[in-house]
């Protein structure tokens, strides 16, 4: 709950291009989620979360246009299409450990945009679809004044996200999480006592993808859904943001997320008055997160998550 | 017929740059038990010097030497730099568990992956560029007649076939060669024979390396470069080894000719854009009869 | 010679060995003995390398192993003969006798050819089988393979864990019996750990006894063997 309240206050404060960027944290911060579930809870390698994002923004997509749902529908039903997406990636994918899940998530994630090329009449091939998040509900802006539209866009996500915190929070808990940490570090002993691991494997595929769908429906709806605006970066940035800031909690994957997301702004802060030659500064961003991903996991594999832990648990 | 001709040899001479990477990733995979994301980025960058000192004049010859060279020390260096202090960190808690492992290391090939395309743009800049050949790569005429291959098919078939050539030679008949196939199925037993796994780990890397970079070398001219063109070979050169059996070396190299022919003929009966998606079930399909691959070895489990 | 002071080594919280100090003679047979869990395999590990000593010495000819990789102190002349899984199923008899010598062999080329065939005359069921993978021998033949890898190494001092494991009683008398005659004809310092006592103090010269990772009798092997108490107690019968 502090969280809603907290980031609606700083969406309030935001000028309207950080209202954006905090809104894309959010989403960031859903997707994330999905791989700390997948990797950093239950130890399974995937990199296609961006292509399953891609699932829930196009679902969303069509909802809005073919079906005429409102955003909320549309977006219940992308969460379901994705669910269903994680569950045929699941039963495909459960089998498979280490390096081959890996291989195989790689190469899903690089058909799935081919899907959309194929059936052009109904994706929008390489254009896309537009669609976003519409007008503010009257009743909100009673309330609270003129709403811009990033603004809105924060809003917008931002119950979605605490809605996801929250289930997050709570399966992490629950006999389903404890049952992911025991796949993970030891699934022979995890079968013996009689956890299904096939099961829960597949489980967390689709809970994961659930995660991504909700993430990429959104991210969607801030204006296009098209093969341009989940490209095979976006599985690489997840995992980067989930690695940067603890693969293993829910605060990690927040950490990260705003790690990612703020990144480019920052580093465009501190050398903007540099007069760095084009070539230099179009890569740099990516040069820096690079090196952040490899210092974090030589380092510190745990990510900042990690480190805070660490040092509250040493000083007990 | 000329054109199922032609889609076999362009399918042969591809899918021997893909046997090539294949070979690269497996070598690392037994060595090393990592999954080497950042290989073909390894090559783009040794293929770019390669470039750089072409444009400048330097022969062809000497500046694919060059960048075998380059790709053999970037591949020392990932060992030396990133992948030992990575293993040194076995005792925190995130390694614990086999399958984190496995994964750490991997996201850490990503790293570096982004790091040395970062790098390449920023040295080159992100234009497209030309590669040469030192090989004539349009129809090849004999007799007058035009043949559905080129002379610079050929020459990657043959180059390629002459590497398989020396490293199996290689593993199988010199000392070094069984060093390394020991240190790969039994570290402990092969350190008690005195065979320092470490440095057998090393040129593991450096060969791949060497590999890799011969594959970029082979691919470019057919493909612009740029930071990013090798990814597509990297991906497929994958699932070469994924449904080859990834710690077989010939299984990865029959997976590459194989993927090599099954693209070509998609590219040539079907449209260009279905690639992904026949990749994709040839690879679901291979998994679901065989989830260790072609030729891979089932894996022992110890309780 | 090799002289062990205090040796600790712990898996976690457990001390597999807790204070063990012996020496071994040199030239001569002395076996470590002991119940399941006593600490005799971690004994070995921990002088080969395989395992890290939490406190303690190894001192080998007045130098000390701790801390020392397992490929470094082969070459110091001690072969480790692990119990189980001890050679490479996956490669050829000769491969593996091979793998054995490799690291002498840009020094002493000549003495490894050497090494070699007197290793295949010591057990000519190799020699008939040396182009067979090591996976589809039986399993006298793949202690006999296993103890050969260690030999072509030439070492001074020969660490065997639990040769008789899994194997037929009969082959198990070969084996000691040819270990016996090389030791007595080589000088060989052989380092013996066994569960089957009787085998053991039979050809051994020295026995150490140990319990719950301590010494517990450090004895010429005679009369280790002529303790009925210490037997009792420690060993079962």
């Amino acid at each position: 709950m502090l969280f809603f309240w907290v980031i609606f206050f700083l969406g309030k404060v935001f000028d309207p291009y950080n209202q954006g960027q905090l809104s894309v944290v959010l989403m960031f911060f859903i997707g994330i989620l999905s791989i700390t579930f997948l990797t950093g809870l239950s130890g399974q390698i995937s990199l296609g979360q961006g292509a399953l994002m891609a699932v829930g923004g196009y679902a969303c997509a069509l909802g809005v246009l073919n079906f005429g749902f409102n955003y909320w529908q549309s977006i219940i039903f992308s969460v379901l299409a994705s669910l269903v997406a994680g569950l045929i990636l699941g039963i495909t994918a459960a089998r498979l450990t280490g390096p081959y899940l890996a291989g195989t998530t790689l190469v899903i994630a690089l058909a799935i945009p081919s899907l959309a090329n194929r059936f052009e009449s109904v994706f929008g091939g390489d254009v896309g679809l537009s669609v976003d998040f519409g007008n503010p509900p009257q009743w909100l802006v009673n309330a609270t004044g003129e709403i811009g539209f990033e603004q809105w866009q924060l809003f917008a996500t931002l119950p979605f996200a605490s809605v996801a915190l929250f289930v997050a929070l709570n399966l992490i808990k629950s006999r389903t999480g404890r049952s992911w940490r025991a796949v993970r570090d030891h699934e022979i002993a995890a079968s013996l006592t009689g956890i299904n691991v096939q099961r829960m494997k597949i489980f967390t595929f689709v809970v994961a993808s659930g995660f991504a769908g909700l993430a990429g429906a959104m991210y969607g709806l801030r204006g296009i859904v098209g093969p341009s605006v989940y490209p095979i970066s976006l599985s690489l940035s997840l995992l980067t943001g989930a690695v940067l800031g603890g693969l293993r909690s829910v605060e990690g994957a927040f950490i990260g997320s705003v790690i990612v997301v703020f990144l480019p702004d920052l580093i465009e802060k501190v050398t903007g008055n540099w007069q760095l030659a084009p070539q230099i500064g179009n890569f740099l961003p990516a040069m820096v997160s690079s090196l952040l991903l490899i210092l974090t996991v030589v380092l510190n594999p745990a990510g900042v998550a990690g480190a805070i832990h660490h040092r509250r648990s040493r000083h007990k | 017929m000329d054109q199922l001709l032609s889609a076999i040899f362009a399918g042969t001479s591809r899918g021997a740059i893909y046997a090539l990477v294949a070979l690269g990733i497996v070598l690392v995979w037994r060595g090393a038990g990592v999954i080497n994301f950042a290989q073909m980025g390894q090559a783009m960058f040794s293929t770019y010097v390669a470039s750089n000192l072409i444009m400048h004049g330097t022969s062809y010859w000497v500046a694919f030497v060059v960048a075998l060279i380059v790709g053999t020390v970037l591949g020392a260096a990932v060992d030396l730099l990133v992948m030992r202090p990575l293993s040194g960190k076995r005792s925190s808690a995130m390694m614990a568990s086999p399958a984190m492992r496995g994964t750490i290391p991997v996201i850490a090939s990503l790293g570096i992956l982004g790091l040395l395309q970062s790098a390449a743009g920023m040295i080159w800049a992100a234009e497209e560029r030309g590669f040469p050949t030192p090989v004539n790569s349009l129809g090849l005429s004999i007799n007058g007649n035009v043949m559905p291959f080129t002379a610079f098919d050929i020459f990657v078939i043959g180059v390629v076939l002459f590497t398989l050539f020396v490293t199996t030679i290689f593993f199988q008949k010199t000392g070094m060669g069984l060093a390394m196939r020991a240190s790969a199925l039994n570290p402990e037993v092969a350190r008690l024979s005195g065979i320092r796994t470490s440095s057998v780990r090393t040129l593991s890397w450096a060969i791949s390396g060497a590999a890799s970079s011969l594959a970029g070398l082979l691919v470019t001219p057919s493909a612009n470069l740029s930071p990013n063109t090798l990814d597509l070979v990297l991906i497929i050169g994958f699932t070469a080894t994924v449904i080859g059996g990834l710690d077989s070396l010939p299984g990865g190299v029959i997976g590459g000719f194989i993927l090599g022919l099954v693209i070509s003929f998609i590219n040539v009966y079907d449209s260009p854009s279905d690639v992904f998606l026949a990749i994709l079930a040839f690879l679901l399909l291979v998994l679901l009869v065989r989830p260790q691959g072609l030729l891979g070895s089932k894996e022992v489990r110890r309780v | 010679m090799l002289k062990i002071e205090n040796l600790v080594t712990e898996y976690g919280a457990v001390k597999a060995l807790d204070g063990v100090s012996f020496t071994a003679v040199q030239g001569k047979i002395t076996t470590v003995i002991g119940a399941n869990g006593a600490g005799k395999s971690t004994l070995l590990r921990t002088i080969s390398g395989l395992e890290r000593a939490k406190s303690g010495t190894i001192s080998w000819a007045d130098n000390s192993l701790i801390g020392k990789a397992p490929e470094s102190i082969v070459r110091t002349g001690i072969a480790h003969v692990p119990e189980g899984h001890a050679v490479i199923s996956q490669l050829t008899v000769a491969e593996n006798i091979e793998m054995g010598a490799l690291f002498r062999r840009r020094k002493h080329r000549t003495d490894v050819k050497q090494a070699i065939e007197e290793v295949y005359e010591l057990f000519p069921r190799l020699a008939e089988r040396n182009k067979q993978l090591a996976g589809s021998l039986s399993g006298g033949e793949r202690q006999m393979l296993a103890i050969s890898r260690a030999l072509v190494s030439r070492p001074q001092l020969l660490l065997l864990d639990e040769p008789s494991l899994g194997l037929a009683p009969l082959v198990v008398e070969q084996i000691i019996q040819t270990v016996n005659d090389l030791c007595r004809k080589s000088g060989l310092t052989v380092l013996l750990v066994e569960q089957n006592a009787n085998t053991a103090l039979a050809v051994a010269d020295y026995g150490v006894l140990l319990s719950l990772g301590k010494v517990v009798a450090n004895l010429p092997a005679a009369e280790l063997k002529a303790d009925a108490s210490l037997r009792a107690a420690y060993l079962g019968y």
